[in-house]
């Protein structure tokens, strides 16, 4: 026997497809209680008639996509799709609502914590190696540092570890306690690597339906950054470009500001390939027309413009190949 | 000289290498497109450009008409962002005042695109704009109550092909229509190269409920992209 449901009713099913019992919503049937209805359902949970009929019978099946199966399930009449048509505008609506509350603090959070993972991440993990590298004399403790931790967490001794990783037997080993600290303390690598993975995820959902446009321009990561380091969206969108240009830049500004040359880019956008990855002659132009664009961008999503399509995008890159092509030699100084 | 109009259903028909369909709110564009006046009619421009249904309509070997939904049907639209497709989509399936009784649940994950799609929905009755993740279907099916019977999935995540096959095996009738728009460059680089990633993605329906009629390529209109034109098998 199984339950099907949805916010009108519920039935209980038997196996030969007989309704045996139904119950209908019939009290207080209003918009605004409807949404909550939808709201519940959203989050996997039983609607108040299924969870009635689930606590009368034993040993029943709840489906909540049931319905869709059963070619008898009633059709909306009319005033029922005028309620849902209805209800289901107003459920987005307080949803788009509830979005948007104080984003600018959720993402500080989040980017603010990902940045403490990956300082102790950083940290662990060369602990972990250098200390694997004293009982595994002759493995490569540059490359393969990621295939060297996850080996330790893999094995059950050092010489196992050995064996899986295909170098020569060590010739001390760690006590037992010693090695399980060793094992414990990779392991701690693998998870801070995992959390940061979580982190990002979270940080990406929550970057595209906040600067979709800034996203689509320098990725959602770097979106969230550059939004960190100006401290709110609001306060991103009114800097001019060049401040916007120099974001992450601290300690060259602060050298500029005893009489160095000024910086041509902050670490954000110097992580970019268009940037970074240039002739080092072109970065500080290549950085100054991303940070135009980036300052439009986050403007868009700031003060409610369409965001920009594939289109867009794909103009901005031709055109920063553009610029990086107009220059193929160094200047010559004078 | 005029053009030779081809009709692909109720309001939507072919001039030359353009599209338009009837428009459901006259005096209104919804993406800045062009319109014109026939008679008491107005019709809107389908941007092959901006829309990869209007795109597949033209680069078809099949019926273009077949692809389209007819107007009455029940639609699921995953991925509507701000709702240009989606509106005219509408013009066939609803036309003005819904008096086809069409419906199409436009579903996006990004609340700041739902904010266009719900004033759309606001002038446009048959349009349900549901702000959710695709990729879980309990978010969806508390507002479906019957399969549906055209469902397109354009959303701009990884694993496209495995949550279309979800969401068609629980929320596609029989014989009902599927398309999936696939873009080349959402999915991970380390996924292969662009063909190799069609083919995984094709391997995904074949083994599913779902037959592929047609790997319709959308170059030159939207690069980097394919749509698969799918039909739910008849299962009992
Ligand atoms: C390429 S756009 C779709 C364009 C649209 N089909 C048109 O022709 O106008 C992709 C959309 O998918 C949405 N999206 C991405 N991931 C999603 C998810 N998991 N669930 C629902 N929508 C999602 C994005 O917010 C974006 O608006």
């Amino acid at each position: 026997m199984r339950i099907s449901y949805d916010w009108r009713l519920s039935r209980l099913i038997n196996d030969e497809g007989m309704v045996i019992d139904e119950i209908y919503w019939t009290s207080d049937v209003t918009v605004p209680n409807l949404v909550r209805r939808l709201l519940l359902l959203q989050k996997g949970r039983m609607s108040p008639e299924a969870r009635i009929l689930y606590e009368r019978f034993d040993d029943v099946e709840v489906c909540p996509e049931g319905h869709l199966d059963d070619i008898n399930w009633p059709p909306y009449d009319e005033d029922q799709q005028k309620m849902f048509d209805e209800a289901a505008i107003k459920m987005t609506k307080l949803k788009i609502a509830e979005s948007s509350g104080d984003l600018d603090k959720r993402l500080d959070m989040l980017v603010s914590s990902a940045n403490e993972i990956r300082s102790t991440w950083t940290t662990s993990e060369s602990r972990c190696i250098e200390w694997v590298g004293l009982f595994l004399t002759e493995i490569n403790l540059d490359t393969n540092r990621k295939e060297i931790i996850n080996s330790i967490v893999k094995s059950e001794s050092i010489s196992s570890a050995a064996n899986l990783m295909e170098t020569t037997q060590p010739l001390f080993s760690p006590s037992e306690v010693e090695w399980k600290s060793l094992k414990k303390h990779c392991e701690l690598a693998v998870d801070l690597t995992q959390r940061m993975r979580q982190h990002e995820d979270a940080i990406r959902i929550l970057t595209l339906d906040y600067m979709p446009t800034l996203s689509s321009l320098i990725g959602p990561l770097n979106a969230s950054k550059l939004l960190v380091l100006a401290g709110s969206r609001e306060r991103l969108a009114r800097m001019p470009s060049g401040s916007l240009q120099v974001l992450g830049a601290h300690a060259a500004m602060a050298a500029h500001r005893k009489g160095a040359s000024p910086p041509k880019h902050g670490s954000i956008l110097f992580s970019l390939p268009q940037v970074g990855k240039s002739p080092r002659w072109v970065r500080g132009k290549v950085a100054r027309f991303i940070a135009g664009k980036a300052s439009i961008a986050t403007r868009i999503d700031h003060f409610g413009g369409i965001p920009w399509g594939d289109k867009e995008i794909s103009k901005i890159n031709s055109d920063i190949e553009k610029i990086i092509s107009k220059f193929p030699k160094p200047p010559i100084r004078k | 000289m005029k053009r030779k109009i081809i009709s692909l259903g109720w309001g939507v028909r072919k001039e030359g290498r353009n599209i338009w369909t009837r428009n459901a709110v006259k005096g209104i564009s919804v993406r800045k497109e062009r319109r014109k006046k026939d008679g008491k009619n107005e019709w809107r421009i389908w941007d092959p450009t901006k829309s990869k249904i209007a795109a597949s309509l033209l680069r078809t070997k099949f019926d273009p008409a077949k692809i389209i939904p007819q107007p009455g049907n029940d639609c699921l639209y995953l991925g509507s962002s701000t709702g240009g497709t989606v509106s005219h989509i509408h013009d066939c399936v609803c036309g003005s005042g819904n008096h086809h009784k069409g419906q199409i649940i436009a579903v996006d994950i990004s609340s700041r695109m739902m904010r266009e799609l719900v004033k759309l929905s606001e002038i446009r009755p048959g349009i349900v704009p549901v702000l959710a993740d695709a990729r879980d279907i309990a978010q969806i099916s508390p507002f479906i109550y019957k399969k549906v019977d055209w469902i397109h999935q354009d959303l701009s995540i990884s694993d496209q092909a495995k949550t279309f096959v979800k969401i068609a095996e629980s929320f596609l009738k029989n014989n009902g229509i599927g398309l999936l728009s696939l873009k080349g460059a959402s999915e991970r680089a380390a996924d292969g190269s662009l063909e190799i990633k069609f083919e995984k993605a094709e391997e995904i329906l074949m083994n599913s409920n779902l037959n592929v009629i047609e790997k319709i390529d959308l170059k030159g209109l939207e690069e980097q992209h394919v749509l698969f034109y799918c039909k739910m098998k008849c299962i009992d």
